[in-house]
């Protein structure tokens, strides 16, 4: 609305985070926000202390002071603006800590659920668990999917190449793609290799 | 074999290139750079391959084994050859041959070309006594000099060129016109669901895919390659084995040449070419497309029928020192069995696609087994 | 780190260079090209190395290649895993193939060491299938405990069947021991664990809370007593389920006190261990001891990620397709000069065969015996 009655054109340039709130009227190193110059003689350019944000407002004479309502929407479409590049997936908060903790041991409790499976005979029929070819998910090299996978004869994922294992060698019946236990197993394998590039193809 | 299909696409152009049709990300075969595809070459190869005056006696031509109205083999245990001698081996198809690494059950030719050299000369195949006589057969009938001066530029007559000219023909063999080929190409109705079921057990349970390799660019059926799943483990064959091994044993090359070249060894199978003895009783992985068409199955012919074929893999093959660690009871039902009869019987060719006239080459075979014709009308 | 040598010194090395290459050489000679390469190596003699007269060289070589002929061989199965019956096919018919193959063999080997993890989890019916499987076999067999035969009840029942896991013998001049060197510190009793729990922590190769393996100090005793009866020059040849050497601890592919047992062998002039439950082809040599790993029948382990020794050519990595890729069993070659020659029967793939001149020669020996070796054809055993 703020655009249609002061015909406010909005340019927000960069979306890197940056946190609003160790931003104090103090403002460290003020000169640093280069605001980029106004289309024409009758704008004028406002940056939010982000040193990124920054909008135009159009129809103000050199000289010319804002209204103070005039100020106040505009001080609030940089806010808009900058949370709607930042904080948008969370509605402008943070994650909590609770968050933090949840999200860490669900996966946590994936990846172990993953490894015991990984060293149990259970998907399988014969005695054989992964592990026995497999120690420390070894040999198993997740970074290098999709590639072409010599038993299938075609391109295959890390699940293919599980689900294979688990119908040949371990004679077990194959997983659905969307099972618990494929997931596990996957979260498993991957936890072994944090920080490896990925090199999908590679042989 | 980049630089030779460039080579191959540029002159090949000059002299009337053979337009090879393939299927959406199906890839090229490899086609020996010194031997181009060309239209001229594969009418001259065709009328040689229905040429039964190739052979010493003029009984046997390339059709009789290998014939267009047994979906190119002869539906035969084993081949026949001149005064009906009985071969060794069973008559593999000619379909689909231009996209193999190697050919002959055991491998023993790289090419088309090379792997005809050898029925021409083979005593109980067309058992002529050199390839000069070959050359000579040919030279003696009238119409050939000037087929040849069209296909290769001067009328000489080699067995090089010979050869050439038939593999050119058999390479237009792939029709790609079969049920499957309509389902890959997008038609979900083109598969029977017992076909379809039947594709998916050839790719899991029954663990056929992994040595009948399948994929878009090389949809064959075959990897090309080598095992041993105990067909030949019978007759004096652990005699033989144990004859092979004692000579490498002793490291006597000159009695192993000599038993690898006797007739009756051929169940020995890859060993007679590598001589390794993990390849004793190893054979070629046949591509499966038109498999319906070419009972009897396996290199011996053993097996008559697709079903006994099922049973062989579903008992895990016949056990033998040197059963492939890949071979194992598969615990397939009757139905999962059907199911993957249906689906191998999805892909026969309904005709010769775009790539040749199947009908018009089961009328010549007819023709030429009645006597009607010596060969192929000239071009 | 290069020493610098004086011109005849280089000389001399080069000589002996030469020399040890004509060495590895000569047991794949005809008689014919024997001849042909002693002519030869008598001229790189006079021109390299002046002071040594070349016809004394030749008697070296001549004796040399006398003493490299195979006095006697010995089989070895190893690492069958055998599983409930029933329950698993796989393990028990590639241990009745290696049975078929070594029975096969002729002439027999002297003996056939069988190298531990018979059974999967020390079971009585795991080890009693496993011992009718190695019932069958013509030849002598020597046992050798693994951790999988024993954490079960403490190798109550493998004692029963097989008898001490401690021993040693005597064969046509060479002195056998045979240990039990899958030994930990007790890690079980204060959390009470069950024996089935214990047997699965200490059947799982990559358990974080494992304890390395060890020979133990009483077995250690054992050692110093058995060995003090034999003379210095007398060859010894070591059994031991773990490898005898450190290569990575996390799998147990490792012996605790290896350095004290190394000790004990030290005053020895001619040393082999052969150990087992790595499954795959491995070869170390330290000062005085050559060691040799040994397939399994059942499945190959991955080579570790750090600590392989530099010596050791790998196997291929396998593909599980096909059960026995990877798997296999082998013979050892003892030769008159106490050293071995050491051979793996890789199913489905060429066999390969470590011979002592290999190792000798370093990295640059052992990258010539992964080519295919000719003559010695022991499988497939029609």
């Amino acid at each position: 609305m703020i655009n249609r009655r002061v015909g406010l054109v909005v340019v927000a340039i960069g979306a890197m985070y940056a946190p609003l709130f160790s931003c104090p009227a103090s403002a460290q190193e003020p000169g640093r926000h280069e605001l980029p110059p106004p289309p024409d003689g009758r704008s004028k350019v406002i940056g939010l202390c982000d040193g990124q944000t920054t909008v135009v407002v159009p129809g103000l004479a050199p000289g010319e002071r804002m209204s103070p309502g005039q100020a106040r929407e505009v001080a609030e479409e940089l806010m808009r603006q900058y949370q709607g590049k930042t904080l948008l997936a969370h509605g402008g908060a943070g994650h909590t800590e609770r968050e933090t903790r949840v999200w860490e041991a669900e996966l946590k409790r994936t990846i172990d659920e993953g490894y015991k499976l990984f060293h149990s005979p259970e998907l399988g029929t014969n005695g054989i668990s992964c592990d026995m070819c497999h120690p420390d998910a070894s040999n198993t090299h997740p970074e290098t999917y999709p590639k072409f996978q010599t038993q299938l004869k075609r391109i295959a994922l890390l699940r293919d190449m599980i689900n294979w294992c688990i119908e040949n060698p371990m004679e077990g019946p194959r997983l659905a793609d969307d099972d618990e236990k494929m997931k596990a197993l996957e979260a498993y394998i991957l936890s072994t290799r944090k920080g490896v590039p990925l090199a999908p193809g590679k042989h | 074999m980049g630089m030779g299909r460039t080579w191959r696409k540029s002159i090949a152009t000059l002299l009337g290139a053979f337009a090879l049709y393939l299927p959406k990300g199906v890839l090229e075969p490899e086609i020996p750079e010194n031997n181009p595809l060309t239209v001229e070459k594969v009418a001259l190869g065709k009328k040689l391959y229905f040429d039964k005056r190739l052979s010493a006696d003029g009984t046997v031509s390339c059709a009789s084994c290998h014939d267009p109205l047994h979906g190119f083999a002869d539906g035969k245990v084993v081949a026949t050859g001149i005064r009906g001698q009985a071969g060794a081996r069973n008559s593999p198809t000619v379909l689909y041959t231009g996209f193999s690494e190697v050919q002959f059950w055991d491998g023993r030719a790289p090419t088309l070309e090379e792997q005809a050299k050898q029925p021409l000369v083979n005593p109980v195949e067309m058992g002529q006594p050199s390839h000069d006589a070959v050359v000579q057969a040919v030279l003696r009938a009238p119409d050939y000099p000037p087929l040849f001066e069209k296909a290769f530029g001067s009328s000489q007559v080699t067995i090089d060129r010979i050869v050439q000219a038939i593999a050119s023909f058999e390479r237009t063999l792939a029709p790609f016109s079969s049920p499957f080929d309509r389902f890959l190409a997008g038609d979900k109705n083109a598969l029977s669901d017992a076909a379809k079921r039947g594709f998916q057990l050839f790719q899991g349970k029954a663990r056929c895919v992994t040595c009948h390799e399948f994929n878009t660019s090389f949809p064959y059926f075959t990897d090309n390659k080598f095992h041993n799943i105990g067909v030949a483990m019978k007759g004096n064959f652990e005699q033989l084995a144990r004859q092979a091994q004692a000579i490498q044993a002793r490291g006597d090359k000159e009695a192993e040449s000599s038993l690898a070249h006797k007739p009756g060894v051929e169940a020995l199978g890859r060993w007679l070419v590598t001589r390794a003895p993990r390849d004793i009783g190893a054979f070629k992985t046949p591509g499966l497309r038109n498999v319906a068409l070419t009972a009897p199955y396996m290199h011996d012919g053993s097996l008559k029928t697709l079903e006994e074929v099922m049973d062989f893999y579903n008992r895990g093959g016949e056990p033998n020192p040197n059963l492939d660690g890949g071979m194992r009871p598969l615990n397939l039902s009757q139905e999962e069995i059907a199911d993957m009869i249906e689906f191998m019987k999805s892909l026969t060719d309904d005709s010769g696609g775009k790539n040749f006239d199947w009908e018009e080459l089961r009328e010549l075979s007819r023709k030429t087994r009645a006597g009607e014709l010596v060969a192929a009308p000239a071009p | 780190m290069v020493k610098y040598m004086l011109p005849r010194e280089r000389k001399r090395q080069q000589y002996l260079t030469e020399r040890e290459r004509f060495f590895a050489e000569l047991p794949k000679l005809s008689r014919r090209d024997f001849f042909k390469t002693a002519a030869k190596a008598a001229a790189v003699a006079t021109a390299y190395w002046k002071g040594f007269p070349p016809h004394s060289f030749q008697l070296v070589r001549v004796a040399e290649a006398r003493e490299t002929q195979p006095k006697f061989t010995f089989a070895y199965i190893s690492d069958t895993h055998i599983l409930d019956k029933g329950l698993n096919h796989r393990f028990v018919k590639a241990c009745q193939k290696a049975v078929e193959d070594v029975n096969a063999l002729d002439p027999q080997p002297d003996f056939v060491l069988f190298g531990g993890d018979l059974a999967q989890l020390g079971k009585a019916e795991e080890l009693s299938i496993g011992k009718q499987l190695l019932d069958q076999l013509k030849a002598p067999v020597r046992m050798m405990v693994g951790e999988h035969d024993w954490y079960l009840d403490m190798g109550e029942k493998w004692q029963e069947m097989f008898g001490k896991p401690t021993y040693s013998f005597d064969h046509k001049g060479v002195h056998f021991v045979v240990l039990n060197s899958v030994i930990v510190e007790d890690y079980w009793t204060e959390p009470k664990m069950t024996p089935m729990e214990r047997m699965l922590a200490m059947a799982q190769l990559d358990n974080p809370n494992g304890r390395p393996f060890m020979v133990g100090e009483e077995q250690r005793d054992w050692l110093r007593k058995d060995l003090a009866q034999v003379d210095k020059k007398t060859p010894v040849v070591i059994f031991s389920h773990s490898p005898l050497y450190k290569y990575y601890r996390p799998w147990n592919f490792w012996t605790e006190d290896a350095e004290e047992v190394h000790k004990i062998l030290a005053p020895f002039e001619v040393v082999t261990v052969i150990h087992a439950h790595t499954h795959q082809v491995l070869t170390h040599r330290l000062r005085n001891i050559t060691f040799h790993g040994v397939l399994s029948t059942a499945w190959p382990w991955p080579y570790a990620p750090r600590g392989i020794p530099e010596l050791t050519v790998q196997m291929v990595r396998a593909d599980p397709f096909n059960q026995f890729d990877g798997c296999g069993w082998g013979s050892v070659a003892m030769r008159s000069d106490g050293q071995a020659d050491k051979h793996y029967v890789l199913w489905d793939r060429n066999p390969m065969t470590v011979t002592f001149d290999h190792v000798r020669r370093g990295k640059e020996g052992m990258a010539e015996f992964a080519k295919p070796l000719h003559g010695k054809v022991d499988w497939p055993s029609y």
